[in-house]
């Protein structure tokens, strides 16, 4: 059995980073992160268009409805190269999540309005109302006193177009919607990550943006649940090959005692640790990719596995880059703060590692 | 109109490069990608060939088959390619080279020739000249724009003043110098429709050639030595006691730039 990625796929994987080199270099997230609101919004689209140009987009959309008809094994290593160019945008909120859910919705009109927005561009989406639990996806989303329903800890929400957003009914059970920006009161709140945004997004309840309700929405956030953490794994994988990158080049050229640092073995041991990690964690998150990408019944299982390995590694690689990096790793004129600040933000978000291998042990204590 | 682009594939910069050492020549037997001074030639006959009937093959000669560059090109746009590849061609001058691909351009029957100035490895810059002699078509070197009109070209051609008009019969030899289009990027859908598109594979013996013209037998040149570049100098360290914007002017004029 060949386990290798096709040419076409290293392909893909080549041309989206000679892409983010030349269009989100750490100069361009430097210049984004001191931009003025509309100066970051303008920045912004003007790297999506780039992306949508490419077609990322519309990668897993079939080629009948504007797509490329490509699958999340093809997927994976565009996500990959993402994290390792830090990129701000939601490429995974979008292509990742929004694309297929709204593609398999079809042919419901709203769906096909959201999916086509997408496809023609320069839709972009922000996915909320989701928290992955060790007793499955769950909805924080509320009811305000303003009869609006609120969904907190949205990220990317300022430069969204379209929200795809959820809520949970003790009764009806859950919705999902596809809400245009217009329609949304975005309240920004304090991020992690200085390059991506988050929000409380207040949003109408509406039959007009209604996707899905009941037992078939349930089915469709589970699956978006997996693929969130599924597509977070290869993001992560690809910030921690960056932040071992940053912090091997560093330790290549910091000397102490007329030596560089990294020729002493209290180094080498730290960077080979955080690579072993993630080497161990590329194969889990290869394995949740091909599992999505042929409907397996161990998907969620895998994309648990993914999430969990995936997120310690970045961890790791997170704590061992600012550790040989030493102190000039802490201060702001350094790289490495824009590959870790997205790194903490995003192994928390989508359920943390924790919570992922709870989800995962009912299977393995069967084992 | 059929556009003709000469593409070369080279070794990756990005990796050391090596000279093999018994012929001291560039060892090209890795992977091989599109030469970066080529995406500006490629995209300026897509833009030139966009209309309904156009085409833009591309020609190149490397070793071993080695098609990854020529992917690129036709992940960008390109209909189909010619790779000529052939041990007897190792060790070929430019003049060599010129002669092959100036026998594989003519199978193509094109309109019009798009070359890059020179290569990012080789840097002799002679080879579409020569090419354009060989076919006996007139040559513009130096183009920063190029348009249609019927039957002949217009060339801006860039001059150390500023840049000459051109007017030129077709078919042509252009050479097109760096940074005068924003070459596109390889689309998804380019890089995936790329591996079905056709490749044309050739040998010296089909292009009609004798192999004692080409390769290192028909080369007029042979690589006797290579030594190391001499290692650049730490330079003049000018501390500013007053004088220092005098000192500046002075080094300027010495080099004759003021």
């Amino acid at each position: 059995m060949d386990f290798a990625f096709s040419d076409e796929q290293d392909e893909l994987r080549q041309a989206v980073r000679r892409v983010l080199a030349a269009e989100c270099p750490v100069a361009a997230l430097r210049t984004f992160d001191a931009a003025a609101p509309e100066q970051r919004t303008t920045l912004a689209r003007a790297r999506w268009a780039v992306l949508a140009e490419l077609g990322a987009p519309g990668i897993l959309v079939s080629e009948p409805e504007g797509g490329l008809g490509l699958g999340d094994v093809d997927l994976v290593g565009v996500f990959e190269e993402a994290g390792w160019a830090a990129l701000p945008e939601p490429l995974m909120e979008t292509a990742g999540l929004a694309a297929p859910t709204l593609a398999a919705l079809l042919p419901a009109p709203m769906a096909a309005a959201a999916l086509h927005a997408l496809i023609e561009g320069p839709a972009t989406f922000a996915v909320g109302g989701i928290d992955v639990t060790e007793s499955g996806p769950t909805s924080p989303t509320t009811v305000s006193a303003d009869g609006l329903l609120c969904t907190p800890r949205v990220l990317g929400a300022r430069d969204a177009t379209i929200f795809l957003l959820a809520c949970q009914d003790p009764d009806s059970g859950w919705q999902l919607h596809a809400v245009p920006a217009t329609s949304c009161v975005v309240e920004a709140t304090p991020a992690l990550s200085s390059t991506r945004d988050m929000a409380v997004v207040h949003w109408p309840l509406s039959a007009d943006t209604l996707l899905a309700y009941g037992v078939a929405a349930e089915a469709v956030i589970t699956l978006l649940a997996d693929r969130a953490a599924a597509g977070s794994a290869a993001f992560l994988i690809g910030l921690a090959d960056r932040m071992i990158t940053l912090a091997a080049d560093y330790a290549k050229e910091r000397q102490q005692f007329g030596r560089p640092i990294g020729s002493f073995q209290a180094v080498k041991h730290l960077l080979a640790n955080a690579r072993v990690k993630l080497e161990f964690a590329r194969p889990a998150t290869y394995r949740a990719a091909w599992s999505l990408a042929t409907a397996q019944p161990s998907a969620s299982h895998d994309a648990s596995m993914a999430k969990a390995m995936a997120s310690d590694a970045a961890d790791l690689a997170a704590r061992t880059a600012l550790q040989v990096h030493g102190a000039i790793g802490y201060t702001w004129e350094c790289n490495l703060h824009f590959f870790m600040k997205q790194t903490w933000a995003l192994t928390r978000a989508w359920g943390d590692a924790g919570t992922h291998r709870r989800l995962v042990l009912p299977q393995a204590s069967r084992l | 109109m059929n556009v003709v682009v000469c593409v070369k594939q080279i070794p990756d910069p990005v990796a050391p490069g090596a000279l093999d050492p018994g012929t001291n020549t560039l060892n090209r037997s890795g992977k091989l990608i599109m030469d970066d001074s080529d995406n500006y030639g490629v995209e300026m006959a897509l833009q030139l060939a966009g209309g309904e009937g156009d085409e833009v093959t591309l020609v190149s000669m490397a070793p071993g088959g080695e098609t990854s560059g020529l992917r690129t090109g036709l992940a960008m746009g390109a209909a189909k390619a010619i790779l000529i590849s052939d041990e007897a061609l190792a060790g070929s001058d430019a003049l060599g080279t010129a002669k092959v691909l100036a026998a594989a351009i003519a199978r193509a029957n094109p309109d019009l020739i798009v070359m890059a100035t020179e290569s990012t490895d080789g840097y002799t810059g002679t080879l579409p000249v020569q090419v354009a002699e060989l076919m006996g078509l007139p040559s513009v070197t130096f183009a920063k724009a190029i348009s249609i009109e019927g039957s002949t070209i217009k060339v801006e051609r860039q001059t150390e003043a500023g840049f000459d008009e051109v007017v030129c019969p077709m078919p042509a030899v252009v050479t097109v110098t760096a940074g005068v289009v924003e070459p596109r990027y390889p689309s998804f859908k380019g890089i995936m429709a790329a591996k079905s598109k056709p490749v044309e594979n050739l040998t010296v013996a089909d292009l009609g050639l004798d192999a004692s013209q080409v390769g290192s037998a028909g080369s007029g040149q042979e690589i006797t030595d290579v030594s190391e570049s001499e290692a650049r100098g730490s330079g003049e360290i000018v501390v500013d006691e007053g004088d220092g914007a005098q000192r500046v002017v002075a080094f300027l004029e010495q080099l004759k730039v003021i």
